[in-house]
């Protein structure tokens, strides 16, 4: 099958279809990558993966972005081998949370929210859900919110910093002639 | 550099950040202000195998898979003094005071645990990352 360049239409599907593709593979390498790095405790993370997300919540639309993110989450568990262990389910109720707070939060105040914004959202809602899903599954004990401010603190200055890299990148890609007419459009 | 960044930041992106910096200086200020505890619980798999009143110094030997960790009882402070385990977390997490603290030495499966003024029984529970 040929993908029609006559079609304009069709040409804008293929071009979102080829894009949250790149955004997913390249989300699904920065999740493995951190899950490389040493940590100074489980769950800490630096969230790079988050950068990609964004850009498909702003490059397109939140049905783009929960597409980046799901698939990230699902990928890259399955690279790191802990699909379905309680690890994952963490991530993927941190991330079904973060995504919640990202898309609801660019619905409501649409461009006034920059990634910045939606970035240290997300950020603070991925610990949230984790450690929600953390105090059902893994330690039934309300220690755990005394864990709280830290990874509250953490994830305010790693989203931040995302949200600050998704900022420059978004503001790059925008200016490849694909999301020309995206644009148009959404002004 | 600050200001390049600065200028992609819109005024409600600067102003979700604000409000997410005081809820966390609101949640270190919460878990500062937790009540003292009174007692030294120290558990092994689930089972209590050591527990002792804050108040009078003292220190414990606790056996775990790894060997003899030690615990010591100090100005109404537990801390993790000794550890035969390789990373030394334990003994890193200095001294806990307050109700709900808690020291986890995973390897050598030990917790100790600060409680309130009564004994009371929790579900056993492990900390698994993944």
């Amino acid at each position: 099958m040929t993908c029609s360049a006559v079609d304009p239409q069709e040409l804008a599907r293929c071009r979102r279809g080829v894009f949250l593709a790149l955004f997913t593979a390249l989300a699904v390498v920065l999740n493995v990558f951190e899950f490389l790095l040493p940590s100074p405790a489980p769950w800490f993370r630096l969230g790079f993966a988050n950068i990609l997300t964004l850009c498909a919540l702003y490059l397109f639309d939140g049905r783009a972005a929960w597409t980046v993110s799901i698939a990230r989450i699902l990928v890259g568990s399955l690279v790191i081998g802990n699909l379905f262990a309680p690890g994952f389910f963490l991530a993927l109720t941190g991330g079904v949370l973060a995504v919640s707070l990202m898309t609801g939060a660019r619905a409501l105040a649409g461009d006034r929210l920059g990634p910045v914004g939606a970035s240290a959202l997300g950020a603070v809602g991925h610990v949230l859900g984790q450690l929600l899903m953390a105090r059902w599954l893994l330690v039934q004990h309300d220690g755990l919110w005394l864990l709280l401010p830290f990874f509250l603190a953490f994830a305010l200055v790693t989203g931040v910093l995302n949200g600050l890299i998704a900022a420059l990148v978004i503001e790059k890609v925008a200016t490849h002639p694909a999301f020309a007419s995206q644009r148009s459009t959404q002004a | 550099m600050i200001s390049a960044l600065w200028v992609r930041t819109t005024v409600l992106d600067r102003l979700v950040v604000v409000l997410l910096l005081v809820w966390v200086v609101a949640s270190v200020l919460w878990a500062a202000q937790r009540p003292a505890g009174a007692h030294v619980v120290v558990e092994r798999d689930g089972q209590v195998v050591f527990s002792a009143p804050l108040s009078e110094p003292r220190s414990a030997r606790l056996s775990g898979p790894l060997g003899e960790t030690v615990v010591e009882i100090e100005d109404g402070r537990a801390r993790v003094i000794s550890s035969p385990c390789p990373t030394k977390v334990c003994m890193g997490m200095g001294p806990a005071s307050r109700y709900g603290d808690l020291l986890a030495c995973v390897p050598n499966h030990l917790i100790v645990r600060i409680e309130g003024g009564r004994q009371e029984d929790t579900p056993p529970y492990d900390l698994l990352s993944r």
